[in-house]
């Protein structure tokens, strides 16, 4: 069955024209998401609100882009939405807590995997998600492109720019 | 760090950076199906038990708002009658009974929307400290979705539902009291999310502020 016979069966309530679509979109959705989000709770929720929320708008999607482009890109906004929601609760946390926060961060770490990931958290979203999707998850420059709505050269300059932010981050590790 | 070293870091990225566990995929479908297919299906059984009953429920819709309707216009017509005179109270009685069935369905529809506008504020925040409440918290909330549902029903299928905006409206927020209706036990993040997001996508706040302020009460 190919992807516009499934849509249009979802689109009629057939669950298992829901669960082959999801088969065969879930891996790759799962590991984009929880390689942004880095909690596997957070992962599995933001997979599934990315797939009922595809499944609920299902009847817009035109078939532009590949349905998989599509499924990545509300992905993308769940996963980016997400976020900002816990940086505007972060906001909230007590001025003690923010500086409890803002201590235990502040500590040298020796770990380069650690240093790395947090290196990468605090890239700008688009960094970031120009950079995960590229060198961690291995989409093409056109692929990203097309998920993010943005040309293909910007693509470029923004994972260029990820690279350099990355590597000054890291200047200090010798080995 | 070198360059070579760097070229290092980023080649082994997909390996390092949180490599990816297996997934409870079969809890996920599970969870999606719910929210999706079985809504779906609920949805479309209500309505399809309202159109069966529509005869019954219209007849039933009918004598409650004839005897609104009949309270509304007898406490008028007592109080118009103590202190007007008989000119004035025969100009109210033959003015034509349009008018009270339409201030009634506007009281009802106001004061349903100002109820539901309520509880939508009593809903914690997905992200916030009282996100888990107690089951009795949230089985209060479900019972007042659940009442909320019943009359959004009756709206759907009344005049009140003639105007496309607020049939619109009463579509969505059957979606969403649906949903907060479901909430048992220890509400989970990804429920109150869920429901967030129907609030947000459907802009259902201000459209219901808008409402009632087109709406007002016929008082």
């Amino acid at each position: 069955m190919n992807d516009a016979q499934l849509i249009s069966r979802v689109i009629a309530g057939d669950r298992l024209a829901g669960r082959e679509l999801y088969d065969a979109h879930a891996p790759r959705v799962y590991s984009l998401v929880f390689r942004m989000s880095g909690d596997a709770d957070k992962a599995r929720e933001l997979t599934q609100d990315t797939f009922i929320r595809a499944f609920s708008r299902l009847a817009q999607f035109r078939g532009d882009a590949a349905l998989s482009t599509w499924l990545h890109r509300i992905a993308v906004t769940v996963v980016s939405n997400s976020r900002r929601k816990e940086i505007r609760f972060r906001r909230e946390v007590s001025l003690d807590e923010a500086r409890s926060v803002a201590a235990f961060e502040g500590r040298s770490d020796p770990d380069l995997k650690q240093s790395i990931d947090r290196a990468i958290e605090n890239l700008s979203d688009a960094y970031r998600t120009t950079l995960i999707m590229h060198d961690v998850e291995g989409y093409t420059h056109a692929e990203i492109a097309e998920v993010l709505g943005v040309p293909e050269g910007t693509c470029k300059s923004r994972l260029s720019a990820a690279r350099a932010q990355l590597r000054e981050a890291l200047a200090a590790y010798k080995e | 760090m070198e360059d070579k070293r760097f070229d290092e870091v980023i080649a082994e990225l997909p390996s390092t950076f949180r490599p990816v566990g297996e997934a409870p995929y079969d809890e996920m479908w599970k969870n999606i199906e719910a929210a999706h297919f079985d809504a779906q299906a609920a949805r479309a059984t209500s309505r399809g038990r309202v159109l069966g009953v529509l005869p019954w429920l219209a007849a039933a819709a009918t004598l409650l708002i004839g005897i609104a309707i009949g309270r509304n216009t007898a406490s008028k017509h007592s109080a118009d009658a103590g202190s007007s005179t008989l000119a004035s109270a025969a100009a109210t009685s033959s003015q034509p009974t349009a008018q009270p069935s339409a201030d009634a369905y506007r009281d009802e529809t106001t004061r349903y929307f100002e109820q539901v506008t309520g509880l939508l504020i009593a809903l914690p925040n997905p992200t916030g400290p009282d996100r888990f409440a107690s089951a009795a918290g949230n089985s209060r909330l479900a019972g007042k979705a659940s009442d909320l549902l019943v009359t959004t029903r009756l709206l759907l299928d009344s005049p009140a539902a003639q105007d496309p905006k607020l049939h619109g409206l009463l579509d969505d927020l059957e979606l969403v009291l649906a949903q907060i209706a479901r909430l048992k036990g220890e509400r989970s993040k990804s429920d109150l999310d869920l429901i967030q997001q129907a609030v947000e996508q459907g802009d259902v706040m201000s459209r219901l502020t808008s409402a009632v302020a087109t709406n007002p009460s016929a008082d």
